[in-house]
């Protein structure tokens, strides 16, 4: 090795100590290559321990002849030249060796240098290449974190299910085989897949818009079409009027009147609507009609700020000008009332038919500013009517649709709000009103859907259809009733008035064959009149004769016997019965009050009605009631008992049938009539 | 005037019909529970109804505790008389006799005890029982009305056991003397007789009628009734109401009452009378002072 070295090392000094001469040094070099003497490979040869042993040991052989030089030298003598001399050549032998040493050291300490130099570079190459690396590794980490964090925007889009996208997808696109087992491929085939039908759904909303297009298109063209077709198909209607009437197919009334329809105020709409149902669906007899204004009530609409401005400028011009021509106060309420009261421009016309072809013909009003409705009645028959004296009330528009629920009498405002808005305008009651307006029956009220709960006002009152449906049937049929018991009791007041006393055919087992008594007069007195007779305090008393009732005076004659009848006829005629108070003059003054049995004669005729109602519509009861009354006057008469202090015959001899004249320990006579025997008994 | 406020109400068919027929309602018969607290009215319909005596007389009586605790319907015809035992109330009217515990009564749907209907000879028409008698010594009820006789019933058993004939016509009313103990009956015809309980024999006849002090021949000859406290007599109805003594049989004092009567009682010294002529009851309780009326 080191003579490896030392060839190495040989070309090198060479070249470094003769650089100029270089190709000559190097054939010399070649021939002086085994003698020259490097110390540098000696270096590597030599220990360095035994060197500095050898210093040491120079050193001290160098003190020593020094030391000997000294001696010598001090001591002086001849041999001491040569000794000196000698010791001379020895210090300077080691003196060469010493700087031997020396340039050894330095050639050592040189090579270290070096070595150590070499090292630290080749450390410091390391070093950065470490930390190279170590960067590389810290930036590669990044990029794998980056990597791992990464979202392909596939994984936001909402891909098919796995099991639909293998139902759906083509083989060539899902390539199951493919797929199944790779999940990357898998993805992909799926991310083509969706690719795929976007394409597809972007072709069909292509599609899409275009046929939009062209359909809107068409409906432009149809549209003008067919405004142009309006006018022609109105010119047809006016042309098949003539058909519609000769078909009694009113198509075009009906149309007509839901036109005007539409202007109408909500109650009277209701009532129009659910009386126009009620008559298709259940009465036949049943039609309604719209009267009035159509314009009026539009003009009803329009805001009258023009006119509200000129109010406000002519009223200010009145003040300023001249106080004479500020009208009177009594007019200015007189003109409030007026407004107060005012009347919808429309009406609705209600006819109902009976069965004998009167008819009952009744409009309806709704009152603007007061939220009520109102009526009036009329009632027209087929045959003209003679109204007998005592029928006056029976049909007056007034009267005839008093209580037909009880209690109804149509004088009052239903609504409690009314109160307040009548204070101010100063009326007392719509009862003065109530001739020109109409009433305000409650019944009215609920056919326009109209609720007033009791004693609240309300600001609105909302329409309620379903009320005016619930109240339609009873309430017609209630009307119906009314008319017809009216007009049965027309006719039987004629008879009465001639001193007949109409009992029907069908009536006619109620009563014995013979009845002597007979109605003698039928006439009808007011009601303070009836409330100041003194056999009618009872019932007075009771609460049964209000001002609502009709009320009527009968005589029946027998020989001497004169038997009042006051008659109480409620407006609920005939479900609610006449009420009769008896007087009977014969033989003194006998009423209920001193006498049981005239007290028995008005329980017949009062309590047990329901015998005498006869068919059906019971319109029969008070003619019933009436003869009745003649056979029991005919019974009172025939049994009195004799009075022994009196002398003469019997008046009136017995000839009805009784079993017992007397019974009980009231004493009454047997004015029970059974049919057929024909025999009188009690109770 | 309570009935002034009923004007307001309006009136259906149901309330006119239930007006007139309280108009014409008459009271027939009463009768005290044995606790004394309640009093049973029977009338012309053949209701019976129950007033609590206690409510409407204590100080605190408003409207409502005059009415009826409880109204049932009885019999089919007026229910004539009532009359109690300690613990039934007997009613009686056309032709039957029901007996009601007293204890059940006030509960819904009360039925009679039993009901028994005495032999009647005619058969045409059932004739009415106006009067009842309660004999409590020998367990007796005796009945007497339309048919002219008095039937006694064995309240035990409920057997007839005898019926006195006599009446010309039929009876009114009845009364005990207690003493003998014999049996009043005043009847259509007139007379007032006497019968004994124990012999069943007529055993004295007054014919009132006759006797020109009472009798008011306008009216009648009928006695509607009768009281007794065995020495004296109290009867009227077509005559005037007049005191007999018995066993003299002459009328001592008229009581000038121009109604005919139809109750009378003694109370201790004084006499009570009624003439129900409507659907109320008349409580007095002073001669000549009417307190109050109880109403149906």
């Amino acid at each position: 090795m080191s003579s490896e070295s030392s060839k190495k090392r040989k070309p090198k000094v060479i070249r470094s100590d003769g650089a100029p001469a270089e190709g000559k040094r190097t054939r010399s070099d070649t021939e002086q290559e085994g003698k020259y003497y490097s110390e540098e490979a000696e270096v590597d040869l030599r220990d360095p321990g035994r060197d500095y042993e050898l210093y040491k040991y120079t050193c001290q052989e160098l003190q020593r002849l020094m030391a000997e030089i000294q001696d010598l030298k001090s001591r002086g003598g001849k041999d001491a030249a040569v000794e000196i001399e000698d010791r001379r050549i020895q210090s300077c032998v080691h003196f060469m060796t010493l700087k031997k040493l020396n340039r050894l050291a330095h050639i050592r300490l040189k090579k270290g240098r070096d070595q150590t130099h070499e090292a630290k570079q080749k450390v410091d190459a390391y070093h950065l290449q470490l930390q190279n690396l170590l960067y590389e590794v810290m930036h590669l980490q990044k990029e794998i974190t980056k990597c791992l964090e990464f979202k392909s925007k596939h994984e936001e889009i909402d891909l098919v299910s796995l099991e639909e996208f293998y139902k759906e997808a083509p083989p060539d696109i899902s390539k199951a085989e493919v797929t199944m087992g790779d999940p990357h491929q898998q993805t992909l085939a799926r991310l083509d897949w969706e690719l795929e039908q976007r394409k597809r759904l972007a072709e069909k909303y292509r599609e899409c818009l275009s046929n939009k297009e062209k359909i809107l298109k068409e409906i432009e063209v149809k549209k003008e079409y067919l405004s142009s077709l309006q006018p022609r198909l109105n010119s047809i209607m006016q042309a098949s009027l003539p058909v519609q009437e000769y078909l009694f197919m009113p198509f075009d009334q009906a149309h007509k009147q839901y036109e005007t329809a539409r202007h109408l105020p909500p109650p009277l709409y209701v009532l129009f609507v659910q009386a126009t149902a009620y008559g298709q669906a259940c009465d036949k007899m049943l039609s309604v009609a719209i009267e009035g204004s159509v314009d009026e009530a539009k003009a009803l609409f329009k805001p009258p700020e023009d006119s509200q401005d000129d109010e406000s400028d002519s009223d200010a011009e009145e003040e300023q000008t001249t106080k004479r021509r500020r009208p009177t106060l009594g007019v200015q309420l007189d003109d409030k009332r007026k407004e107060m009261l005012k009347r919808h421009p429309l009406s609705v016309l209600l006819d109902l038919k009976c069965k004998d072809d009167s008819v009952l013909h009744l409009t309806f009003y709704y009152l603007m500013n007061l939220n009520i409705m109102t009526v009036k009645a009329r009632v027209t028959t087929a045959t003209e009517l003679i109204t007998p004296i005592s029928a006056g009330d029976l049909l007056s528009p007034d009267s005839v649709l008093s209580c037909l629920y009880p209690g109804d009498h149509g004088k009052k405002t239903p609504n409690p709000a009314n109160q307040y808005q009548f204070d101010k305008v100063g009326i007392l009651t719509l009862r003065d009103y109530v001739l020109d307006l109409g009433h305000p029956y409650l019944w009215v009220q609920k056919l326009g859907g109209l609720h007033f709960p009791k004693e609240q006002p309300q600001h609105t009152v909302i329409t309620d259809h379903s009320l005016s449906a619930s109240h339609m049937e009873t309430t017609m049929k209630l009307l119906k009733t009314r008319v017809q018991s009216r007009l049965a009791l027309h006719k039987q007041f004629a008879s009465l008035e001639h001193g007949i006393v109409p009992v029907t055919s069908d009536c006619h087992y109620l009563f014995p064959a013979k009845v002597v008594s007979r109605l003698v007069k039928w006439v009808t007195i007011a009601h303070e009149d009836y409330t100041e007779l003194h056999f009618t305090k009872d019932i007075v008393e009771a609460g049964l004769a209000g001002d609502t009732n009709l009320y009527y005076m009968a005589l029946v004659e027998r020989g001497t016997a004169k038997l009042q009848a006051a008659v109480v006829l409620n407006p609920g005629y005939s479900s609610i019965p006449p009420i009769f108070q008896l007087c009977l003059n014969w033989k003194g003054e006998k009423t209920n009050n001193n006498d049981d049995n005239i007290r028995a004669m008005e329980s017949e005729v009062n309590v047990c009605y329901k015998e005498l109602c006869g068919p059906r519509p019971g319109h029969q009861l008070l003619t019933n009631q009436l003869q009745r009354l003649c056979v029991l006057l005919d019974v009172y008469l025939e049994t009195e008992s004799h009075d022994d202090s009196v002398e003469g015959p019997k008046e009136f001899p017995q000839e009805k049938m009784c079993l017992r004249l007397f019974r009980g320990p009231s004493r009454i006579k047997p004015f029970k009539y059974n049919h057929p025997q024909g025999f009188f008994s009690h109770r | 005037m309570e009935r002034a406020a009923q004007q307001a109400v309006p009136l259906g068919q149901m309330e006119v019909f239930e007006a007139l027929q309280r108009l014409h309602m008459t009271v027939f018969s009463q009768s005290v529970s044995p606790c004394g607290k309640f009093l049973a009215a029977g009338n012309n319909y053949g209701q019976i109804a129950i007033f609590s005596l206690s409510a409407a007389l204590s100080s605190e009586a408003k409207e409502e505790s005059k009415k009826p605790m409880v109204t049932f319907q009885a019999h089919d015809g007026p229910v004539y008389s009532m009359v109690s035992t300690d613990r039934h109330l007997l009613s009686a009217g056309d032709g039957e006799v029901k007996a009601w515990l007293w204890a059940e009564i006030l509960k819904k749907g009360c039925k009679e005890l039993w009901r028994r209907q005495p032999p009647y000879r005619t058969s045409l028409e059932v004739p009415e029982i106006n009067a009842l008698l309660l004999v409590p010594k020998e367990n007796l009820l005796i009945l007497a009305g339309g048919d002219c006789q008095l039937h006694a019933m064995d309240l035990e058993t409920g057997t007839f056991m005898w019926a006195l004939r006599g009446h010309t016509d039929y009876i009114h009313c009845l009364a005990l003397r207690e003493r003998s103990p014999e049996v009043l009956s005043g009847g259509e015809d007139g007379a007032v007789r006497l019968w004994d309980l124990r012999t069943a024999k007529e055993v004295q006849t007054i014919e009132v009628y006759k006797h020109e002090e009472c009798s008011r021949p306008h009216n009648g000859r009928w006695i509607g009734c009768l009281a007794t406290d065995s020495d004296w007599m109290v009867c009227g109805g077509g005559p005037a109401l007049t005191l007999w003594h018995l066993r003299s049989s002459t009328p001592t004092t008229v009581f000038p009452m121009r109604a005919p009567q139809k109750h009378v009682t003694f109370y201790q010294d004084l006499v009570l009378t009624a003439a129900g002529n409507s659907c109320r009851v008349d409580v007095f309780t002073n001669l000549g002072y009417r307190a109050f009326s109880l109403s149906f």
